[in-house]
């Protein structure tokens, strides 16, 4: 009797009110839809990717109230009331941010596809632990896969972020 | 994915023989199998095979073909279908051996298992212990069937 | 894409486990939904409705008469940075903080991961080992599950269909825990779990028990290995390591697949199981 329930009513909508990048948006969403398709497909936001598809590679990875989440494996109705952050609203009017900085100062990317979620998990582990030492970003990093650079930048210019990030005055 | 059971029948090879080609009692020791069907007697048949591990659920319309028969003794078939609810396909090559004189029967199966498709995403390790499983089942229940029906 | 579904949003685990009895196999318990929604975005399963339990408030953490209790919707994340978890239970704090990654750990629940039994997982091998019990509930009644026994096959628990599983319940000891794991793949291949005791100054074991996961279908206690070490003066335990190891990998029912083959998977959990009675034994 529910199946044919289902059938005849009307799609169901969820009424979504979140932050994105600091600015408040009103959206209706239905439960099936993902965050990473309303993101990209409806929000135009195209820095997130779709890479594995399978929480693995990091590369769809976006701060819901600061923390990492796979937004490939995340339902667009999770983020009621919270605040999104994207690769696009990481720079301050026009301002890069020091992880951003780092990553061009010292090659952190090469062919940019996990750069934007590589960011992003980067600025969630400072945020949380301003002066992680290298094996504290490894774990935190490990669910980030970057199939050009070897890592080695990547932790370099996340290490210098954190250096230029920790003097009295920078924001958390 | 290889399967090679062997089962002591206390029944002699006429009895047993017979048992295999009475279509709904040999393919009702086959757990999960229902709607037995003959398309052509000795030739065709159809049946359809539902399969469960945990939450996945797999339900297999199967056709299978009688590729050899040798009376008494020998039996090769081969038996395929697909799943388009999940995206996966089963193949199945058998062969089945009848060996033992008076009320002894040693029946031999050799089976070449293939899942192909979505379903495979599982893992072969499971796959197979599921598999492994349900021709355990069915051994034994045919045993039991031809062993009790005395 | 997901297929369309349904959500629905009960607010106490009485109204839950009446959805779930209403909607029965058309209808499924949504948490994190770290491994729901990848079977249906693989398209190997499908639900009308997703029952949201979010709301319930499972996700306490609480101290309780010598009893540990979780709640089954405490994330990983919560787990991994609990003070009260890193002072009673350390071990299970260093698992949880290596389960996955990050996102995983952020989204996914301890109850979600328990239910799901996917045979490649943590915290059910370590669970068994530190004797915990299961909470689950249906309606107004509930009922405790051990841990060992709650493991049935892979993808398969010994919950019924409309029940939720509320909270683990670890018992607090004065014992050496320790978990460690082994793998390449996005998933641990091996995992081998040991709680002892040590009395006099460490010279013999005292009570001990060991799961082994990963390697087969379910996690498992392996009895019988314990029986080579329980009691046993230190010298004669470290003797009989190489044989518990023989025992507890072969009673694992450890299947070849891309993780590895059975040989192998059996020898490693040799090796894990002589490692982590060291660790445990260390910290009595």
């Amino acid at each position: 009797m529910s199946k044919a329930m289902a059938r005849h009513s009307d799609a169901q909508t969820i009424p979504l009110s979140f932050t994105l990048n600091g600015r408040l948006q009103e959206i209706e969403v239905e439960p099936h839809e993902l965050l990473l398709d309303l993101v990209r497909e409806r929000l135009g936001l195209t820095g997130v990717k779709r890479s594995c598809d399978v929480e693995v590679c990091g590369a769809c990875t976006l701060l819901v109230d600061g923390r990492p989440v796979s937004a490939c494996t995340t339902l667009a109705l999770e983020v009621r009331g919270r605040s999104v952050l994207t690769i696009e609203g990481l720079a301050e009017d026009g301002k890069l941010h020091p992880l951003q900085e780092a990553f061009i100062a010292h090659g952190g990317f090469q062919c940019g596809f996990c750069t934007p979620g590589m960011i992003l998990a980067a600025k969630a582990l400072l945020d949380e632990n301003p002066n992680p030492t290298e094996e504290e970003l490894k774990h935190f990093m490990h669910g980030n896969i970057c199939r050009c650079t070897g890592y080695k930048k990547i932790i370099e210019s996340i290490m210098a972020a954190a250096k230029k990030m920790r003097p009295a005055g920078s924001k958390s | 994915m290889q399967f090679q059971k062997d089962i002591e029948i206390l029944a002699p090879r006429e009895k047993v023989w017979k048992f295999i080609w009475d279509v709904d009692q040999f393919i009702s020791c086959m757990p999960g199998c229902k709607e037995a069907k003959t398309v052509e007697e000795g030739k065709r048949y159809t049946a359809t095979m539902v399969e469960k591990v945990g939450p996945f659920k797999v339900e297999f319309p199967t056709t299978i073909e009688i590729l050899e028969k040798e009376e008494l003794t020998h039996i090769k078939a081969q038996a395929s279908g697909a799943d388009n609810k999940i995206g996966s396909r089963m193949k199945i090559e058998l062969d089945v051996s009848l060996k033992g004189e008076g009320d002894k029967t040693t029946l031999s199966f050799v089976a070449g298992v293939d899942i192909l498709g979505k379903l495979a995403a599982l893992g072969h390790g499971i796959i197979k212990r599921k598999a492994d499983q349900v021709l355990d089942e069915f051994t034994q229940a045919v045993k039991q069937r031809l062993e009790g029906d005395a | 894409m997901l297929r369309r579904f349904r959500l629905e949003e009960p607010e106490s685990v009485k109204e839950a486990s009446e959805v779930l009895g209403r909607f029965g196999e058309s209808a499924k318990i949504y948490a994190g939904g770290t491994e729901l929604l990848l079977t249906m975005k693989e398209g190997l399963v499908h639900y009308e409705h997703l029952v949201n339990i979010k709301k319930v408030g499972l996700n306490q953490i609480k101290r309780d008469n010598g009893v540990i209790k979780i709640g089954a919707l405490c994330t990983h994340h919560q787990l991994e940075s609990s003070p009260e978890l890193q002072k009673s239970l350390p071990a299970f704090v260093q698992m949880e903080h290596n389960v996955a990654n990050v996102r995983v750990r952020q989204a996914g629940t301890i109850g979600g991961n328990l239910c799901f039994a996917e045979p490649h997982a943590d915290p059910g091998t370590l669970l068994i080992a530190l004797g915990a019990k299961l909470v689950a509930a249906k309606g107004s009644s509930q009922r405790e599950i051990t841990a060992e026994d709650f493991f049935v096959d892979a993808y398969e628990t010994s919950l019924e269909p409309d029940e939720l599983l509320t909270d683990i319940q670890v018992p607090e000891a004065n014992r050496g825990v320790a978990y460690l794991k082994f793998g390449y793949l996005e998933r641990p291949s091996v995992g081998v779990a040991v709680a002892l005791g040590a009395g006099d100054g460490k010279q013999y074991i005292g009570d001990i028990k060991i799961a082994v996961g990963c390697a087969g279908p379910a996690p498992k206690r392996m009895a019988d290995a314990e029986a080579l070490l329980r009691g046993k003066s230190r010298e004669e335990a470290t003797r009989n390591l190489p044989k518990a190891g023989e025992i507890a990998g072969r009673a694992a029912q450890a299947l070849s697949d891309l993780h590895g083959s059975q040989e192998y998977k059996e020898h490693i959990v040799g090796v894990l199981l002589k490692r982590a009675f060291h660790s445990a034994l260390s910290q009595c």
